[in-house]
């Protein structure tokens, strides 16, 4: 039960029956594309007030509002259960789920998918599409483009993660902390460099969550080193994937049910 | 003993005789509709209900405190990135722009400030009661669909206050007097607007929520009206800030008056004249949407189907 076939299984299902209520599949996709729009609108204002934002043209920054959309929306399709975990200590169901036989965090992840993924999948590689073909880049970047955006998806969900861990020790039911990580990748929709040192550190190194765009974007704009941008996502993926399940496991390790 | 027919009827006990069991349900069809539970309550005790009920939403606001504080840091780091974009453009432009940093920085502040206190959990509320059925029991209440919304977007709004008091008061700290309003006038206007504000937004709130009653989820609908929100509210910018096209759109919307509006009366960025027309249109806009509002709820809600549990 352990195996990648059983998760793809589960997550087919999944799918599927949150895919039965058609109506809501369409309204809930649609709004994922007006969100993203929403979000776009702000960098119409921006871009109709200045011609480059932080030495990054307008294609640019598109760049980035496309990436971070895709991101978004692979993290909300494969690894959407994390949002859930407040609720699941409050009303006892996680007790049930640590007693399955499967790895609890990889199956706490993939039970739950959100279908408005796909309307942030088809906006954001709209986006994405309309940068690169703004300012077309080497063929290479077509080929690397999966591994960026899977490693910002592995990257935020590992942030997420983490923030949900605070629920073991903090019960209650608000998902407002969680909120934190979403907020913090939005903040990847605009160049790293304009923002204060501190925070420059904390969003590439602490929560890595603008490699994935900023550090390509940036390699793509003729400034940044192809080296960063073929290793700093994966490697930023792969240490945050590790942090976020040893302190996952370390916390299930220390819960104790809260008899609901 | 031999039972009353009224309670053998309610209970289906078989009567002796045909004439009987037809009067026993007479008896019991005249004794429900002739005394009903309770008398509809008066004025007064629908305002106690009312200010009860607003109480009642600010303190299970404030259980879980490190959640709701959680929640006010969330939406303030995530404000804060709107700033650090604007920093960097006024950085570049300087005073180029349509509005100076002076005037732009102090309403950014206070567009968050009023947009974290007129903020409320009704949609998911109604949204989730819907969903589970529970709504039977707010529909079967004597205050009413749409007092018994309101009382609890005002308990929101007074809990939202204090978690937004001390960002303002950090505003106030780092941009001194920018934040305040430049006199009395001002100030009284710019409270007033604050108020027709938060009706307008409640009534979009209060019109969302009928949409609940014809979808299973209300995440997408309701997720449609925080978008609109955040794109035409004046949230991340002021109007006059956006490029042609979208500031006509917004213009024509409700989502401006519950943020730019009160935003710029307050900080004495309209003249009296402009701002009384501008609270004239708040006034406008909440009334036509809660009619609007009212109306979708008496079709809405005959649609509703409690699927028992």
């Amino acid at each position: 039960m352990q195996t990648p076939g059983f998760f793809l299984e589960l997550f087919w299902v999944a799918i599927k029956a949150r895919a039965q209520y058609r109506a809501d599949f369409v309204i809930g996709c649609a709004t994922a594309v007006l969100a993203q729009l929403a979000a776009l609108s702000f960098y119409w204002i921006v871009f109709s007030n200045v011609p480059s934002l932080g030495g990054w043209s307008g294609s640019g920054v598109l760049f980035l509002f496309g990436m971070t959309g895709v991101v978004l929306s692979l993290s909300e399709l494969f690894f959407n259960g994390i949002w859930l975990l407040p609720l699941y200590i409050i009303e006892g169901d996680l007790d049930r789920l640590l007693l399955y036989p499967v790895h609890n965090l990889t199956f706490l992840l993939m039970a739950r998918p959100e279908v408005h993924a796909f309307g942030n999948l088809l906006s954001g590689t709209v986006v994405l599409g309309f940068a690169l073909h703004l300012a077309p880049p080497p063929a290479l970047a077509y080929f690397l483009l999966p591994i960026w955006v899977a490693s910002g998806a592995v990257v935020y969900t590992a942030c997420l993660v983490l923030l949900a861990c605070t629920s073991f020790y903090l019960v209650g039911p608000s998902m407002h902390h969680l909120m934190l990580g979403a907020h913090l990748l939005n903040a990847s929709r605009y160049p790293v460099n304009i923002y204060p040192k501190a925070l420059q550190y904390l969003l590439l190194f602490a929560f890595p969550l603008c490699v994935a765009a900023f550090v390509p974007g940036h390699w793509l704009q003729g400034e940044g080193s192809l080296l960063a941008a073929l290793v700093a996502p994966p490697l930023a993926a792969a240490l945050s994937a590790l942090l976020a399940a040893r302190v996952f496991a370390r916390a299930v390790a220390k819960y104790q049910s809260t008899g609901s | 003993m031999e039972p009353e027919p009224l309670l053998r009827a309610s209970a289906g006990l078989a009567s002796g005789a045909p004439g009987e069991s037809l009067l026993s349900a007479a008896l019991l069809r005249r004794e429900l509709s002739a005394a009903p539970l309770r008398s509809p309550p008066g004025l007064s005790a629908s305002l106690r209900a009312f200010v009860t009920l607003a109480e009642k939403t600010l303190r299970a606001r404030m259980v879980y405190r490190f959640s709701t504080l959680l929640s006010v840091l969330a939406s303030a780091g995530g404000y804060c990135i709107f700033l650090l974009v604007w920093s960097e453009v006024y950085r570049h432009q300087g005073n180029t722009l349509a509005l100076s940093p002076a005037q732009a920085f102090p309403y950014l502040v206070a567009a968050f400030v009023l947009n974290f206190t007129l903020s409320s959990a009704l949609e998911s509320r109604a949204g989730m009661r819907i969903a589970r059925g529970l709504i039977t029991v707010d529909l079967s209440k004597p205050m009413g669909f749409l007092p018994w919304h309101l009382a609890q977007a005002i308990g929101d709004m007074l809990s939202n206050a204090l978690l937004a008091l001390p960002i303002a008061v950090l505003g106030l700290v780092s941009l001194g007097h920018g934040l305040a309003p430049p006199d009395m006038s001002a100030a009284c206007l710019g409270l007033a607007s604050i108020v027709l504000g938060f009706l307008v937004n409640f009534a979009i709130s209060f019109l969302t929520i009928q949409a609940f009653f014809l979808t299973d989820s209300y995440y997408g609908v309701a997720f449609t009206r925080v978008a609109l929100h955040q794109a035409f509210s004046g949230l991340s910018a002021p109007l006059v800030l956006f490029p042609e096209p979208l500031r006509s759109l917004a213009a024509c919307l409700p989502f401006r008056h519950v943020i730019e509006t009160p935003a710029r009366v307050w900080l004495g960025q309209v003249d009296r004249l402009e701002a009384l027309r501008c609270m004239f249109q708040q006034a406008l806009w909440a009334t036509a949407l809660l009619v609007l509002g009212n109306a979708v709820f008496r079709v809405a809600v005959r649609r509703v189907q409690i699927q028992g549990g």
